[in-house]
């Protein structure tokens, strides 16, 4: 049997530009080679500007997104305001962690702006919880090894969130175009201070 | 101790018995080391985080906060040593608060081989731990089955072969604090530059009586990366997208009402917590 | 190792801890305090056997506080011995217990593997004492003087040294007698001829 990483496919990737983040991901949703959707978004969204994106097998993908909803909603009640990215990726890393022995098989990704300070935070995890700091790009997923290519190559410091588009696009449009299991169509949300766009692009479909 | 949640220990064990790999945790394939001086105590070490063959952190800190004047170095499962530390640093700040002493470093070390022992090499926490206490100074090394040893130099990690090259040949007793730091650095670049699961920066941590912790983050950069000469810079309009949404700050706020107070009765309010920083 | 002297007892041990081939620490003490003059020596994993060590020191403890009395050196190997025979399965741990006490004066015990218990004259474990069962057969006299029975101890683990790549470093040594405990040390600088008593 396979690896429970790989069975469903797919790939998700974080920046940071000048006063902004963007987090994209692809649309695939397969079995093994079989793809069962080009319609299976990996990035949730937890407060106004804070959004985490998913990659592992599909179960825990939502499993573990639905049990983010539950507790950054209990979070709200009990604290009356948004929960900050970084509150949200020590959530992350602890509930992870709760788990070692017994992990769920989801590689985490955050991209937000803090509302009280304004500045963006990425951050990565693996499987168990432990957070990767990046200040520049955080990648997961079936197509990690290849954004880690793209992504050290393309990006660069202080991009404007126009030009962090093209960028974080192009780096996962080339990624997921030599990886078999993911691809078809993407996602990409380019975070600013008091905006939010969410763009679905072109991607091929084989 | 921590309350771990074996909900899915029984899924992943029957997966794992069919054949399906472990998942694969960052692990710290790291060089720290420690050496003690005449007035206190240096940790020091090197910033990669691996994943397989694969660099998923270049700039990692790899140094723990324990109690003020106790520090920790780690290497092995990254998310171990990370929680491992934070876990005993609590414990221990509970312990300095119960006893009103100020915490030992003994005290620190007990505390981390008896839960790892617990544990029987589970957590893959190799620790490194030094600091100073009244009853002087502590270096000491933790591994993950929970066995210890106290020396005056030691090294620890996938690179602790080559770091304690640098000790055996060029360590000698009574070194002051900046022989100490400079030891600990060559040591850690020893490491950087000969063991593959070792890279990028020198971080360093100086722990003596008396005196303010020094956490030197990033001492040394022996592998900075220079500017890029050109950039791939897309014009803007290349990535085709097929639609677009929008999402303004009213927008986000939509299903909340605002409803602000009168300032007629005083409201007070707490000291503000640090959170979000 | 540990062997009995007309006046007591002495324990005996190399200071070479490995991972593997790498040797982790060269100058280990595997001569441990339990109480005051009762020591033990340790093999197997480093940190079974630490853990057996501080929990039984622990016990030992108490029971000279809450009985105003020093404990027996058989109270030390049943504490040992319980432990290492009720969690053999989870242990690797051999471990040689000495120890001076007023009413037996030296007594030297052997735990090895399996958790069974053996009271002896002397004891060698670890992986060295294979090559030293000879020697040590041949060389054993009982009765022997402190100044013969270091002399004993120090030559054997010499041997065990030479012949066995998993000991090495110095020689430490525990002289337990109504004296109280004083510990030696040999370098191998000078073919382990000194510097001899330490503290």
């Amino acid at each position: 049997m396979s690896n429970p990483f790989d069975i469903n496919g797919g790939a998700c990737v974080a920046m940071v530009g000048k006063d902004c983040v963007a987090i994209a991901c692809d649309l695939r949703l397969g079995m093994q080679s079989l793809t069962i959707s080009n319609n299976f978004p990996k990035i949730f969204n937890y407060a106004p500007s804070t959004y985490l994106g998913l990659t592992g097998l599909a179960t825990d993908v939502n499993t573990v997104s639905d049990l983010f909803r539950y507790k950054v909603n209990m979070y709200r009640l009990r604290e009356e305001r948004d929960i900050a990215p970084q509150t949200l990726a020590n959530l992350v890393s602890s509930s992870l962690y709760e788990k070692r022995f017994g992990p769920y098989f989801v590689s985490p990704v955050i991209a937000g702006i803090n509302p009280t300070t304004g500045k963006p935070f990425i951050c990565g995890f693996d499987s168990i919880g432990c957070i990767d700091f990046a200040k520049d790009f955080i990648v997961s997923g079936t197509a990690s090894d290849q954004l880690f290519g793209t992504c050290e190559g393309l990006w660069e410091p202080d991009l404007a969130p126009e030009d962090l588009f093209e960028t974080i696009s192009q780096a996962l449009l080339s990624a997921v175009d030599r990886d078999a299991l993911s691809g078809w169509g993407a996602q990409v949300y380019i975070i600013e201070k008091d905006k939010v766009t969410q763009r679905l692009l072109k991607g091929r479909q084989d | 101790m921590p309350g771990f949640d074996f909900t899915n220990y029984n899924r992943n064990a029957a997966l794992h018995a069919k054949g399906v790999p472990l998942p694969k945790a960052t692990s710290t394939g790291t060089t720290i080391v420690g050496c003690i001086y005449d007035k206190g105590v240096v940790i020091a070490a090197d910033t990669r985080a691996t994943s397989g063959p694969i660099v998923a952190d270049k700039n990692c800190e790899k140094l723990h906060y324990i109690a003020p004047k106790i520090w920790c170095a780690g290497a092995g499962t990254a998310a171990d040593t990370e929680f491992t530390t934070a876990l005993i640093s609590s414990n221990v700040e509970l312990h300095s608060l119960s006893t009103g002493r100020d915490p030992r470093v003994i005290t620190c070390m007990t505390m981390l081989k008896q839960h790892l022992f617990r544990y029987q090499g589970h957590i893959g926490a190799y620790l490194v731990v030094a600091g100073v206490d009244p009853t002087g100074t502590g270096l000491y090394t933790v591994h993950a089955h929970g066995s210890t040893d106290k020396l005056p130099y030691v090294t620890m990690g996938s690179g602790s072969l080559a770091a304690m090259s640098v000790f055996e040949s060029t360590w000698q007793p009574d070194l002051d604090r900046q022989g100490a730091i400079d030891i600990c650095a060559e040591a850690i670049k020893a490491g950087i530059f000969n063991d593959l699961g070792s890279g990028s920066n020198v971080d360093v941590c100086v722990i003596e009586k008396d005196q303010p912790t020094q956490l030197l983050r990033n001492y040394m950069k022996p592998n900075d990366r220079p500017q890029k000469e050109r950039n791939y810079r897309f014009p803007r309009g290349t990535t085709a997208y097929l639609d677009q949404r929008v999402i303004s700050k009213e927008d986000m706020k939509k299903y909340v009402t605002i409803e602000t107070l009168s300032g007629d009765d005083k409201i007070t309010t707490g000291d503000s917590m640090e959170v979000d920083t | 190792m540990a062997i009995n002297f007309k006046d007591g007892v002495i324990l005996g041990a190399d200071s070479r801890t490995t991972t593997g081939a790498y040797i982790a620490n060269r100058v280990t003490d595997k001569l441990t305090q339990v109480h005051d003059t009762i020591w033990c020596c340790r093999s197997g994993s480093a940190a079974d056997t630490q853990a057996v060590a501080d929990i039984v020191s622990y016990h030992l403890n108490m029971y000279g506080v809450t009985n105003a009395e020093a404990p027996t050196t058989q109270v030390a190997a049943s504490l040992f011995q319980e432990l290492c025979y009720e969690n053999k399965d989870a242990l690797s741990a051999g471990i040689i217990l000495a120890g001076w006490d007023a009413r037996h004066g030296g007594q030297v015990f052997s735990i090895p593997l399996g958790g069974s218990l053996h009271k002896q004259p002397f004891a060698i474990g670890g992986s060295g004492s294979t090559y030293i069962y000879g020697y040590t057969d041949a060389h054993w006299r009982e009765q022997m003087t402190e100044e013969e029975g270091i002399d004993f101890v120090r030559s054997a683990l010499q041997e065990a040294i030479k012949w066995d790549g998993s000991s090495g470093g110095v020689i430490r040594l525990v002289v337990l007698t109504k004296a109280g405990a004083v510990r030696h040390l040999y370098l191998p600088d000078n073919g382990y001829t000194g510097p001899g008593v330490t503290n």
